[in-house]
């Protein structure tokens, strides 16, 4: 599904990432923990495309392509989606009109026409109840007015009407209460599929309690100082961030 | 005065005064001579007057327009292509002349009258020209030397009227380089109500000049729907002024919507003169290539307790120019005033050009009045988020286009006029299409 060797990103001329490597399989749930400022919202804003990251070294191959070569709608369209650690804000577009429209888009480049008008309704209501969000929220501009929570629900909404092959979920569970962060646990878990793999980036183990990971690596200072499985999570609760500096160059478990 | 028999204007145009509708009206024949001294006097205004610093006539005045047009007949089909509203009275001017064919003026409602200028006029001595200053920097006094046709609309005490009525102004490419001057007379008797939409457009690239005066006259209560299309062809130029007064507690909303236009100038006046009086100023602009748009807009809040809000919003492409400016005046005894007002702007291009200028006056101690202006771009975490979701970069930015313009419409309450008038802006700024 996804092959990251040797990537190397810099932000104005600050080199953030030093050399990520990881493979994700289909079906497998990655989770990604460090600590603040470690290069977590970078990594999958590269992997995104968003403009203004520089890659200097390294590639990374997801279904056989190239996709550092790809736009970001691109990626999109052939399944890739990232969940914002920061959903913006876009006034004056509803929430169904972009839930449509990118539908859409990712119809379009599977060669499949529109989707039937009611078809998307049943779909979007269906996937509503997922999260538990209302039917209001639809017809709201997007995250306009949003609280948090119903901000990083509404963007597992997207991911769960646009059923996407790679979810990129950034601090999804951050500044979410615990009721709030086991309803999206539960749509995440829903989601989980054979043919779709999930990378979970978290700065806290307690989103692991409730989406346990096949794989979980730490992140500290733009690479992968340690990987693991679950247990590897339970450790760093105990012992917290402070040891990942000292670790030898390029060790994983 | 002399009476002249003919008139020269700087747009080289030449019209038979005695041709002109009214001529047997002693009162309207010196209201046009004293509009012609005034012209005379001070001719077009030039760039160094504040009101007219960003917009030149001098183009327009090198453009030799005539004022003859031939009659031309369109067929019906043709022009449900071309009106907004499905369902409305219309009221059709095709090359600057009234047509009885095609105007749909059968069955009016109880209390609504409409008649074209030379039919109203008789009776409107204490109407016509009340509304405007002939004597401000602008193209007033030619309207009022030359205006030869328009719409008189009343509407009787206590009638609200259903149906929309379209003025539905077409110019065609059968008459290039026509002139225009049109002046409407609308008039509301206490406590009614109408909708109304005033449609500029061009069936072809036409080179002609619309030059209108709509006057508003409300009386207490009264409530005035007024919208304004200007849709006209981008070698066109359309210069208007739409002014009223309004008594205690009427309410006039307008919207304004430039498309089109090589030129277009919109003085829009408002006169709050009694208590509880409200006005609406809506607008918005869309343009691109060399267009020039220029909306000028002033609210009088000559009494106390009288409220305004005013959202015009300009997006702006290619190399064109937009100017905004919205003055407020609150008068001395205007107490417990509340006005708002913002003018937004989105610019799509590097080389286009937006002078915008909120000028409030206040001469009351006890007033709440918020302003704004800001001038911005596509914001580009918006945009990336849409990418990220699938749009490509095109549909992205005019979704994004569109939904900057969209609370302009949304702010229309009539659900078939916010529909018509969404259609054709969709058009210019597709929906992420
Ligand atoms: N757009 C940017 N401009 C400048 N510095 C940035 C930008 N994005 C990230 N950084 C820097 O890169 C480092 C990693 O940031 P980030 O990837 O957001 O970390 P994390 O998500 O792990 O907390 C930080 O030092 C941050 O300041
Ligand atoms: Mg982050």
């Amino acid at each position: 599904m996804l092959e990251i060797k040797n990537l190397h990103a810099s932000v104005e001329g600050k080199e953030i990432l030093r050399g990520i490597n990881m493979t994700v399989n289909p079906g497998e749930v990655h989770a990604i923990m460090g600590p603040n400022g470690a290069g977590k919202s970078t990594l999958s804003n590269v992997l995104a495309g968003r403009e203004g990251y520089e890659v200097t070294q390294g590639e990374v191959i997801y279904k056989g392509e190239n996709l550092l070569d790809l736009e970001p709608e691109e990626r999109a369209q052939r399944g890739v989606f990232l969940a914002f650690q920061y959903p913006v804000e876009i006034p004056g577009v509803s929430n169904i009109y972009l839930l449509k429209a990118a539908l859409n888009a990712v119809r379009k480049y599977q060669g499949l026409d529109e989707v039937d008008a009611i078809d998307f309704l049943n779909l979007v209501r269906d996937r509503m109840k997922l999260v538990k969000m209302d039917e209001q929220f639809l017809h709201r501009n997007v995250n306009e007015g949003f609280s948090g929570g119903e901000k990083k629900r509404n963007e597992i909404l997207q991911m769960a009407v646009l059923e996407p092959a790679l979810a990129i979920l950034d601090e999804t569970d951050s500044g979410l209460d615990i009721d709030a962060l086991r309803v999206v646990a539960e749509g995440v878990n829903a989601l989980r599929a054979e043919d779709r793999s999930i990378v979970m980036i978290t700065h806290y183990q307690r989103l692991l309690d409730h989406i346990v990971p096949d794989f979980v690596h730490v992140l500290s200072e733009g690479k992968i100082v340690k990987s693991g499985d679950k247990e590897l999570a339970k450790e760093l609760e105990k012992s917290g961030y402070s040891w990942v500096h000292d670790a030898p160059e390029g060790q994983t478990a | 005065m002399k009476q002249l028999t003919e008139i020269t204007t700087p747009f080289g145009e030449v019209a038979s005064a005695k041709t002109l509708p009214g001529s047997e009206l002693g009162w309207l024949q010196q209201l046009r001579d004293k509009a012609r001294a005034q012209f005379e006097r001070h001719g077009l205004p030039a760039k160094k007057v504040e009101d007219w610093k960003y917009t030149s006539l001098w183009a327009l005045s090198q453009q030799g327009f005539s004022h003859d047009a031939k009659a031309v007949s369109l067929d019906k089909t043709e022009l449900s292509h071309v009106a907004a509203l499905e369902d409305a009275y219309r009221f059709v001017i095709v090359d600057g002349r009234f047509s009885a064919e095609l105007s749909e003026l059968e069955g009016l409602e109880e209390g609504l009258s409409i008649k074209p200028l030379v039919d109203g006029l008789e009776g409107a001595q204490t109407m016509l020209g009340e509304q405007i200053d002939v004597e401000k920097p602008g193209l007033n006094a030619i309207n009022t030397m030359l205006m030869h046709e328009g719409m008189v609309l009343q509407v009787q005490a206590g009638k609200t009227i259903n149906k929309p009525v379209e003025l539905l102004v077409i110019s065609t490419a059968e008459n290039q380089k026509l002139a225009s001057h049109l002046r409407n007379l609308i008039q509301l008797e206490a406590d009614a109500e109408v909708t109304l939409l005033e449609h500029y457009v061009s069936l072809a690239d036409t080179e002609g000049f619309t030059d209108v005066v709509t006057e508003v006259k409300l009386a207490e209560k009264a409530t005035l729907n007024h919208f304004k299309l200007q849709h006209e062809s981008l070698a066109h130029y359309h210069i208007a002024t739409l002014a009223s007064k309004q008594a205690a507690g009427s309410h006039w909303h307008t919207n304004n919507i430039s498309l089109g236009g090589k030129l277009a100038r919109n003085d829009i006046h408002s006169q709050l003169l009694g208590e509880e009086a409200h006005v609406t100023m809506d607008g918005l602009y869309l343009v691109t290539g060399d267009q020039h748009v220029d909306n000028h807009t002033r609210i009088d809040h000559a009494v106390p307790n009288t409220t305004s809000d005013e959202v015009y919003k300009g997006v702006l492409d290619g190399n064109s120019h937009a100017v905004f400016n919205g003055k407020v005046n609150v008068h001395k005894d205007a107490q417990k005033t509340d006005s708002s007002q913002s003018n937004k702007n989105l610019l799509l291009s590097r080389s286009c050009e937006i002078d915008t200028k909120p000028e409030l006056e206040i001469y009351a101690d006890d007033v709440k009045c918020a302003h704004g202006s800001t001038v911005g771009q596509i914001d580009e975490q918006h945009l990336f988020f849409l990418r990220a979701r699938g749009l490509d970069e095109t549909a992205a930015r005019s979704l994004l286009t569109y939904a900057f313009a969209v609370d302009v419409l949304q702010r229309i309450k009539s659900a078939p006029m916010r529909q018509a008038l969404s259609n054709v802006i969709e058009k210019r700024l597709p929906k992420g299409a």
